[in-house]
């Protein structure tokens, strides 16, 4: 009724605004771009920094408060996986990117493409990470510094705790129970899942395999098919651990059950006793890039307490930090969020099972080609 | 009147042709009966040349380039062929999908010929309009969000399950199996499958039903004497186009079964995904249209008119 009465005062015209309120809109445009007009050529264009990294880790909660300070924009081209990313990086013209965000097995691949300059140790506050992690296997080359550890997560059984206790799924026997028969779900992806099934088999390294070892691995592997419940994207790993489609998954970790099990679901992820994987996302400055100094800011930025702390409590994807005042910053101010993620600077905490040695760095084959891996992973399948 | 005495008067009647602007005199379609057609048909010919044939071509291309350092590079090479057409993944990938797609096909054509008779002899006309309509509907909505319903009705804590155990049976494993893997792929063909088969049985003359009940055809006799011969065509359509949309799915098998084997179109992903290995892509996906063309050709020989070779003695 009020509308009707309104458009009644109003004068007739075609569009429904007046001449006057025209004038005013264009007046009030007017005054918001003059100033531009007078401010300098970076303040008017902000510098972009082309960021390649995977989804979410443009969010203005992640990287707001570093585009404000150094009034540039953070342009994100987002992978799914590590081989994409190479073939992302493979196909782009040099001084498509600035700053690439890898898993670290990828690092040497990246090196050898020469796509990642070296950095300067001095410029990160290094001493600042988890003494495990400040001379990091994956990003020293000939003791030359290329990649800078952003957070780290652990891969082990994710389980629903409705129909497994922790004491039966603490060694990855219980892929191959009875009871786990058509139960066992699998992220789609042949590096975590055959990595995991390789610790099961007593590999340690996992990924570094000769040929009798990596027959055993996939006779290992292909029979756990009777108990498979199926091959899952990430979106629909966390559709079957909720439905109960899948109650065991090996090689995920609580980068997906944190969050599901704060939302009421019942799964937890536990480190078997053979041994889980460590996932570590690292940041390096693409070679040749023009913007090197933004570059190196954004990722001093990324390790500062509140970087670590916005990485740590991302709201789809919650993650380990390496920054020892990251952990500090976190127990002062959302402790019970630190509680949650393990990293109360009391203990235990997520650093437990990497100082008890349970853990293995994901890497890529060693002794194999990615494809063999592949190959083996899509027979499996296929079985 | 003969085609000469005819052409002769047409041509006097029609002015004289002047020479155009570029010496080439001015259009006159009605010159040539086929002039116009081809006018009209040269965007639609020039838009399947760059946008289907090209493309196409280039596949095959593809198919023996070869990737290295996770970058495609072009080669020739057989080596895509060989590795692809040799590994009992691809074997089993293509047994899968052809079995998969059969098992749709004739599922489809079961539930869709009794359906569609249904709604073109059984119902009025306004009903009619409203199951065509209902038909018509899920065609043009999402059909991920389709199966991402079927995955909320099946799961084992789903609907269908809640409603099982609620009268005091066990729940049953009805997601990630064949059963679900049908269903969402009948979700998707049968809509089709029965429109065409409507379409096909509206069309049918009905004084050739009434003139077979005339002469004492039973009902089953009419329909399979009558009905079925009179639709046969359209049954081709339908079978050829269930099996091809099921043959090329993704979306079914990769939600409804957890990739649990996997079929064709999930092998160009998961070949594309690890390695980026497009060229072996190309070569399932050659593979694949290889099946398309085997099918349709099959399906119009099958729905041929053929009439009885006439006896020469």
């Amino acid at each position: 009724m009020q509308e009707s009465d309104s458009n009644a005062k109003r004068p007739a015209s075609s569009t429904g605004l007046s001449r006057r309120a025209v004038l005013k809109a264009g007046a009030a445009a007017s005054s918001m771009v003059a100033p531009s007009l007078w401010l300098p050529a970076h303040a008017a264009d902000p510098v972009t920094l082309n960021y390649l990294a995977w989804p979410g880790n443009a969010d203005a909660t992640i990287v707001g408060e570093f585009e404000k300070a150094n009034n540039c924009k953070i342009r994100i081209k987002e992978y799914v996986g590590g081989d994409q990313m190479m073939a992302v990086v493979n196909q782009s013209p040099p001084g498509t990117f600035d700053v690439v965000m890898a898993d670290a097995e990828y690092m040497h691949l990246l090196k050898a493409a020469n796509f990642i300059e070296e950095l300067n140790p001095a410029d990160y506050p290094l001493k600042d990470l988890w003494p495990e992690f400040q001379k990091f296997p994956l990003h020293w080359f000939d003791g030359k510094l290329y990649g800078v550890m952003l957070d780290f997560g652990y891969l082990g059984i994710s389980y629903n705790t409705k129909m497994f206790t922790p004491k039966e799924v603490s060694s990855y026997s219980v892929l191959f129970s009875e009871k786990a028969k058509g139960k066992v779900g699998f992220f789609d992806w042949y590096l975590p899942s055959m990595g995991c099934i390789s610790l099961s088999n007593g590999n340690r390294p996992p990924f570094d395999l000769d040929a009798a070892k990596f027959d055993g691995l996939k006779k290992k592997m292909f029979s756990l098919k009777p108990q498979a419940a199926g091959f899952y994207t990430i979106a629909d790993i966390f559709s079957s651990m909720t439905n109960g489609r899948a109650q065991l998954i090996p090689g995920i970790g609580e980068w997906i059950t944190l969050g599901l099990r704060m939302d009421g679901v019942p799964v937890d992820t536990i480190i078997p006793d053979e041994g889980g994987l460590q996932y570590t996302e690292s940041l390096s400055i693409v070679k040749g890039t023009a913007k090197r100094d933004l570059a190196r800011k954004f990722i001093q930025y990324s390790l500062t307490p509140r970087a670590q702390v916005a990485m740590a409590t991302k709201v789809d994807n919650r993650k380990s930090i390496p920054s020892i005042p990251g952990w500090k910053l976190l127990n002062e101010t959302k402790p019970k969020e630190a509680e949650i993620l393990r990293m109360t600077l009391k203990g235990p905490y997520v650093m437990d099972e990497y100082k008890a040695k349970k853990i293995q760095l994901r890497q890529l084959p060693q002794k194999q080609s990615i494809e063999d891996w592949n190959d083996a992973w899509g027979q499996f399948k296929a079985l | 009147m003969s085609q000469t005495a005819e052409a002769t008067r047409g041509d006097a009647v029609r002015p004289a042709a002047r020479p155009g602007r570029w010496g080439l005199g001015a259009p006159n379609y009605a010159a040539s009966p086929a002039a116009l057609p081809t006018v009209l048909g040269l965007p639609v010919l020039l838009w399947q040349l760059v946008f289907f044939a090209a493309p196409l071509a280039f596949l095959v291309v593809i198919t023996f380039w070869q990737v290295r350092n996770f970058r495609l590079e072009p080669a020739f090479v057989w080596d895509n062929w060989s590795r692809i057409l040799g590994s009992d993944t691809f074997h089993k990938a293509l047994a899968h999908t052809m079995q998969v797609s059969t098992i749709t096909t004739v599922l489809a054509l079961l539930l869709a010929v009794p359906a569609a008779y249904t709604i073109a002899f059984r119902l009025t006309a306004r009903q009619r309009d409203i199951a065509v309509a209902a038909l018509v509907a899920p065609v043009f909505s999402s059909y991920i969000v389709r199966i991402y319903a079927w995955q909320v009705v099946l799961s084992p804590q789903g609907i269908a399950n809640s409603l099982i155990t609620a009268i005091g049976l066990p729940a049953l494993p009805m997601l990630g199996g064949a059963f679900s893997l049908q269903i969402g792929l009948l979700t998707l063909t049968l809509p089709i499958a029965v429109l065409i088969l409507v379409f096909a049985f509206s069309g049918i003359d009905r004084t050739l039903v009434e003139a077979a009940e005339n002469l004492g055809c039973t009902r089953l006799n009419v329909f399979l004497h009558v009905l079925l011969p009179a639709i046969r065509p359209a049954l081709i359509l339908a079978a050829t186009t269930t099996f091809l949309l099921a043959f090329g799915d993704f979306v079914s098998p990769m939600f409804m079964t957890g990739s649990k084997p996997p079929t064709l179109s999930i092998l160009i992903v998961d070949t594309v995904k690890s390695g980026s290995q497009w060229p072996r892509a190309s070569v399932v996906g050659v593979a694949m249209l290889a099946v398309l063309v085997v099918v349709v050709g099959a399906g119009r020989w099958l729905g041929a008119e053929r009439r009885p070779k006439a006896k020469t003695s």
